[in-house]
């Protein structure tokens, strides 16, 4: 079907009424300006005012926000620990979610109860799930002491400073493996058959053909799967905003908690927008360097 | 053949082990929320109980919450279909200045957390007055990077005759749109609709930054409330909140999830 997609591209109609575009890009164009384009430039400005809740005033202070926040060890802490949740979570959603995909897609049967299953914790509401993981790390009497602490003596995850991110990392693997497996399987069934029996018939192994035709054809599947994977690990909120609220000392502390703390729950706008700048520039480089080394195969995909 | 079978057999077991780990919390969550007794130091026993969900019922305005963040989610999705469609049609299909800079600009969305433009859209609202509002929860929410993305993909599939055969019936440029792409789309509306009504009902985030009342409280907000770290709610209470919070839009996707791949399929790779 390549050639139909390459086709459909290449009779991009130019129209002789000029109004017709500007039509149909307006609705969405404006509200993606208000909402995301003006908003996501006025951050890096936000950061040299001061803002008092109070008198509802804001005043120019230059880079002195700046200078308060950077010799305060919450922000660098803030970085780590997201980085460190990044690093143990992205690996483990996006291997585990294409093992899973290539087990779902091999069964003759059962598939879609697989799938189904699988792509539950994506679906159940965080915030109330984190009830039930509360318990499993419950100290003592909860399953995970009464199991993993017996056998290793790590116990009490969720108020060890140790022990507390990689709990908090747990949670977020479990929730985030649905979604990239379901674009792993999309990605899967678009996988050439011909060229697997091909493969079969001139005795490529199962290793060779997954190697040589099925992982070039999930390109696309594994790009968009490692971006947002990455980009959700950045922002994790949720589970640690009422699992740990950033303790214990810091030790869970994310970019987006730190941010909604000081933006939302202090009121200090430009403290919160340092933060948020942080952010912003982390996802950047993060996706624009998978961007770079995947081949810029997120754009191509649709058209070739 | 033997060879196979057990290489089947395998792939089951493996995939059935994985599974009992991604349900593991939810059957805990049922058994905690229904069996009578405390679930903290084994002492649970085995009848069952309504008990935990009459207090989960009554600790939470429950028909209020759900319909607000049945509102929230359901406009959301209808708006960002509205107005992703057509974009996404004329990304597709025409050819104009500034085409190439509009679907980068997409793609950004499309990566970028909200969480970044969130101090500057609370700012924007309470300076209109609109904190706490419906409008603070669902407008932000409605230009989305995702969908647009997603149905340029699906766009791009649709064999250009049907444009074709569409224009020599007549049908104008515009009009192309509810004739022609809008009956193609339907399941990349499936697959956006998943994901958009999944991360909007479930999200703790922007509510948080939003809301300073639980005046317009969604389902996470509102249990957040309920279960944080510090709640003095008994465990079993707060289980039957977090299934009260969690079954409704498990069984809708249970209803849908047939549809979810195919709606990415098109997409993904096109075929």
């Amino acid at each position: 079907m390549t050639p139909l997609l390459e086709a459909s591209a290449r009779t991009r109609l130019r129209t002789p009424r000029r109004y017709v575009p500007a039509l149909l890009v307006t609705p969405a164009a404006t509200f993606l300006m208000v909402f995301f384009i003006v908003p996501l430039s006025m951050v890096a400005v936000l950061t040299l005012f001061d803002y008092q809740p109070l008198t509802r005033s804001v005043s120019f202070v230059g880079l002195r926000n700046w200078h308060r926040i950077l010799t305060s060890p919450e922000l660098r802490q803030a970085t780590v620990n997201t980085l460190l949740y990044a690093v143990m979570t992205v690996p483990v959603i996006v291997g585990v979610s294409l093992l899973a995909a290539l087990g779902i897609h091999a069964l003759p049967r059962w598939g879609a109860l697989w799938r189904t299953v699988y792509f539950l914790p994506t679906i159940a509401t965080m915030a109330a799930m984190s009830v039930v993981w509360r318990w499993l790390f419950y100290p003592g009497a909860g399953p995970v002491d009464a199991t993993i602490g017996r056998l290793t003596g790590a116990t009490d995850w969720l108020h060890s400073t140790t022990l507390a991110l990689p709990a908090i990392a747990v949670i977020g693997s479990w929730a985030g493996i649905g979604s990239s497996m379901v674009m792993f399987l999309a990605g899967l069934t678009s996988v050439p058959q011909h060229l697997h029996e091909a493969g079969r018939l001139d005795g490529a192994g199962p290793w060779h053909r997954f190697w040589h035709i099925t992982w070039p054809a999930l390109g696309p599947s594994t790009m968009f799967a490692l971006i947002i994977a990455t980009r959700d690990a950045l922002r994790v909120f949720d589970q640690v905003h009422v699992m740990t609220d950033g303790g214990p000392l810091g030790s869970t502390e994310t970019l987006a908690d730190l941010q909604w703390r000081y933006g939302v729950s202090y009121l200090d706008i430009g403290s919160g927008s340092i933060v948020n700048t942080v952010l912003l520039g982390l996802v950047v480089v993060t996706v624009a360097a998978q961007y770079l080394a995947g081949g810029r195969r997120l754009e191509r995909a649709g058209a070739r | 053949m033997n060879k196979t079978n057990r290489r089947v057999l395998g792939v089951h077991l493996a995939v059935a082990a994985g599974g009992v780990i991604m349900l593991g919390p939810f059957v805990l969550m049922l058994a905690g929320a229904f069996l009578a007794g405390n679930p903290l130091g084994g002492e649970l026993s085995p009848r069952i109980t309504l008990d935990h969900f009459r207090d989960a019922w009554a600790a939470l305005d429950w028909p209020r919450v759900y319909g607000t963040s049945l509102l929230v989610t359901g406009g959301i999705f209808i708006a960002q279909v509205a107005t992703s469609l057509p974009i996404a049609y004329a990304l597709a299909r025409w050819e104009f200045r500034g085409r190439r800079p509009t679907f980068k600009v997409v793609l950004v969305c499309l990566v970028i957390p909200p969480q970044v433009t969130a101090i500057p859209i609370y700012f924007l609202m309470s300076g209109l007055g609109l904190l706490d509002s419906y409008s603070a929860l669902i407008l932000p929410s409605v230009g989305s990077g995702f969908c647009i993305y997603l149905f340029r993909q699906f766009i791009l599939a649709i064999p250009p005759s049907m444009f074709d055969a569409a224009r020599l019936d007549g049908v104008g440029p515009v009009a192309m749109l509810w004739r022609v792409v809008f009956p193609h789309v339907r399941p990349a509306l499936v697959a956006a609709g998943v994901f958009s009504v999944v991360s909007h009902w479930n999200d703790l985030y922007w509510p948080s930054v939003m809301l300073t009342t639980d005046h317009v409280a969604t389902v996470p907000y509102a249990v957040a409330g309920v279960s944080g770290p510090d709640s003095t709610v008994p465990l079993s209470v707060q289980l039957a909140v977090a299934a009260l919070a969690a079954l409704p839009l498990l069984v809708c996707f249970v209803l849908v999830q047939r549809h979810l791949v195919r709606g990415l399929v098109l997409t993904a790779d096109g075929e």
